[in-house]
């Protein structure tokens, strides 16, 4: 038998009853690279941990059909032996961080399978050397940016010389110097005979490298078969977002599915210009925040230097840059988590100065990157109404005008600890909003979310704009960024370098480029066609 | 070789111990000032003078209470002596934890032959204990931002908000850390440790000094 996985009928759900999958049959050979698209809960991630073991054996629940690994049913197999088939690299690289240091970390798969130190040493070299990590190898996994970590945890389960390598929503932190880098070893690996499963929301990152795109929807598979194939059905029925030069050529009425940008150019160029529209840029009058000339130290390291921004009331400025660059710590600023050393953050024109949190959070709102950490309310109903209350300004007429703006409605009753998670983000934006802020502010907001919350989030952030909310939001979705902002804001090592329309600020290369930022696929089409152009002439 | 690697992480971990006690036992005040005197040394030596200041800065308000409620019952001595004792066996905390990298103490426990289960069971303790306390303040920190009071008065009222959210986290977290190293094949009857761990006449010398010291101090 040719194929490494095996799943036949595959019935599955959760010990609290949930549904994770229906009847999935497929099987995968080696050498084989399949991107897994689907919308949140429609049973990626569920599919990756049968694939090696964690259900039944860690989650228990109730599983039907059969899963054979390299022969092997994984429901007779424990997880440590299908560990050596099967690597799973999980969404969250932080909780795969086991050790203290890089190669201490690598070297923990090989040892619990209890080869010899020569032989774990080998392995260490080998997948450090294959990563291009070498330099890390000594350094303490806290001090990683979230890009080296990511790779550390790949190669952790590289160590184990699996046959299959399935990665949950590898690129959700990644900047775009991160991303090119980790298309580069999976394509690295797919060419080693690694048969590689990817999921992914952002299916633009890595749907040209794979040979296989199987869709599931509530459970079940879909559709299957070649990428292009797949992408050339209509895939927002199950919930998915075609990737932007997909897009942008179904809006231009070409009739081919481009999966690269010189695949791209090439069917603009046979069918004309095709629409390409910026958004219009908002003249900014009087800001109600800004950074003036604001630095930050923190542990002997300058994270901010001398940045310089402000908003007005009613635009949305995404603030970009790659990881590292200094964004989270320009978004603490700005609601006084974090305190200049140097220069000041002005709200409404007043220096924030020393002036206490809560009373700052009367004109800023700040969501994090991870929304669950500010829900503490018994329902989503008392979760709105908490921050009002702790500010003595509950205003229930304002919070049923929340409520619509961010379709709360239905879930009004629930706990939000039991949402999922692009619900628990409009809960914690609509909590911070019901105090009536000026300015909000929002930590990678797109991080681990499906096509359709990305669209009502775009959605409710232009609405909230429209009601004079100044949006402020650090991101690494430039494609998303593009179609809401009315300005952008690069971040390089610690400096705001450039401030201006997407459009003005994509059609700075050197700007691009010192940032690490990926263009979005209608600029790169223009720029790529500009280019073009004068190479004629 | 640093004196990380110079001793077995037993053998430090038996001096701590053996320290800890001499640091309780030692009730004269001079003798408890040396005493607090050569860990500072220590601390210093070792370059971790720094960890344990930030560490103390945190304890400021129990180490008070503690000295308070001491000297309430025994005076101004009791108090000093409540005081240094605190601070000391902090100090021998951050020495030990300092240079005794977790894994070292698994790999250490593990060529014991205590299971490898249970040696990660403390080795994850130790790694992890810094973890949650990242994990606490980026909750804090997501509900000040809403306007939530902590200070004063306020944090008797508003703190148990923290559990909640700190709490599911926390679970998440476990959840995931399970999942992490059950991918990496933990659940493994075998695991090889990193470095062979074998006791040899500096482990015993450390000990020996420590236990002696601790005769001399509390005799």
């Amino acid at each position: 038998m040719n194929q490494v996985v095996v799943c036949d009928e595959v019935t599955y759900q959760y010990r609290d009853g949930a549904p994770g999958l229906q009847r999935v049959s497929l099987a995968i050979e080696p050498g084989e690279f399949v991107v897994v698209a689907g919308a949140s809960g429609s049973g990626k991630s569920t599919l990756c941990r049968l694939l090696n073991g964690l259900i039944p054996h860690l989650h228990g629940g109730n599983l039907t059909g059969r899963i054979l690994i390299e022969g092997r049913d994984t429901r007779l197999t424990p997880p440590y032996v299908l560990s050596r088939s099967v690597g799973l690299a999980l969404q969250n690289p932080e909780a795969q961080s086991l050790a203290t240091t890089v190669a201490r970390d690598l070297a923990l798969g090989p040892a619990c399978q209890g080869l010899d130190r020569a032989t774990i040493a080998a392995r260490v070299r080998e997948v450090a050397a294959l990563l291009e990590i070498e330099p890390l190898l000594d350094r303490q996994l806290v001090t990683l940016s979230g890009g080296e970590l990511q790779r550390v945890a790949i190669g952790g389960v590289l160590a184990l010389h699996p046959k299959v390598l399935a990665l949950d929503e590898p690129f959700a932190f990644l900047d775009a110097a991160g991303a090119v880098r980790l298309r580069e070893t999976l394509r690295l690996l797919h060419q080693r005979g690694v048969a590689i499963i990817v999921t992914e929301h952002r299916l633009a990152e890595v749907v040209d490298l794979a040979t296989r795109m199987i869709v599931l929807h509530e459970g079940q598979i879909v559709a299957d078969g070649a990428p292009r194939a797949v992408l050339a059905r209509d895939v927002s029925q199950w919930g998915l977002e075609a990737p932007p030069l997909v897009r942008l050529a179904r809006a231009a009425g070409i009739d081919a599915t481009p999966l690269t940008l010189d695949e791209a150019l090439e069917v603009v160029s046979l069918n004309g210009d095709a629409p390409l529209s910026p958004p219009d840029d908002i003249p900014a009058t009087s800001p109600v925040i800004s950074w003036e000339d604001v630095s930050l130290a923190r542990d002997h390291r300058t994270v901010l230097r001398q940045a310089r921004l402000s908003a007005a009331a009613g635009e949305v400025i995404g603030v970009l840059g790659a990881n590292g660059a200094g964004k989270t710590t320009l978004l603490k600023l700005g609601n006084g988590l974090l305190r200049p050393q140097r220069g000041a953050v002005r709200i409404q024109g007043q220096a924030i100065g020393r002036r206490p949190l809560w009373e700052i959070a009367r004109s800023v709102g700040l969501v994090g990157q991870h929304p669950g950490h500010m829900l503490f309310a018994p329902t989503v109903q008392d979760e709105l109404e908490a921050g009002p209350r702790a500010l003595q300004r509950l205003d229930r007429a304002w919070i049923s005008h929340i409520i619509d703006q961010c379709r709360l409605e239905p879930l009004l009753r629930r706990s939000p600890h039991r949402l999922s998670a692009g619900e628990q983000r409009r809960v914690a934006i609509g909590a911070v909003l019901a105090s009536q802020p000026s300015v909000l502010l929002l930590d990678e907001p797109t991080a681990g979310q499906d096509a359709l919350s990305r669209y009502a989030l775009r959605t409710l952030l232009t609405d909230i704009a429209r009601d004079g909310v100044a949006v402020i939001f650090a991101t690494h979705d430039t494609e998303w960024a593009y179609a809401l902002c009315t300005r952008w804001a690069i971040l390089n090592a610690g400096m705001i370098v450039a401030s201006g329309t997407p459009a003005a600020i994509c059609a700075q290369p050197a700007i691009i480029e010192q940032a690490r930022l990926r263009l979005p696929a209608e600029e790169a089409i223009r720029r790529q066609r500009e280019r073009h152009a004068v190479d004629r002439v | 070789m640093n004196i990380e690697l110079r001793f077995d992480p037993r053998a430090k971990a038996l001096a701590y111990l053996i320290g800890s006690a001499a640091i309780i036992l030692t009730l004269d005040l001079i003798r408890l000032a040396v005493l607090s005197g050569v860990l500072a040394a220590l601390l210093i030596g070792s370059g971790l003078g720094r960890r344990w200041l930030r560490v103390m800065r945190v304890l400021l308000p129990t180490l008070l209470l503690f000295a308070l409620v001491a000297g309430w019952s025994g005076g101004y001595e009791a108090a000093i002596g409540a005081a240094l004792r605190l601070a000391a066996l902090v100090g021998a905390g951050v020495v030990f934890f300092g240079l005794t990298p977790p894994e070292e103490l698994g790999d250490a426990l593990l060529a014991s032959g205590i299971p490898s289960q249970m040696a990660f069971l403390l080795e994850g303790a130790l790694r992890f204990t810094p973890m949650m306390g990242t994990l606490a303040r980026e909750v804090y920190e997501a509900q000040a931002s809403r306007g939530i009071r902590f200070d004063g008065r306020h944090l008797l009222r508003n703190g148990p908000l923290l559990l909640t959210p700190l709490l599911l986290s926390v679970v998440r977290f476990a959840d995931e850390l399970a999942e992490g190293l059950e991918t990496r094949g933990f659940g493994s009857p075998q695991r090889t440790p990193l470095r062979e761990h074998r006791l040899n006449w500096r482990d015993g010398a450390l000990v020996g000094v420590t236990l002696l010291l601790t005769i001399l101090f509390v005799w």
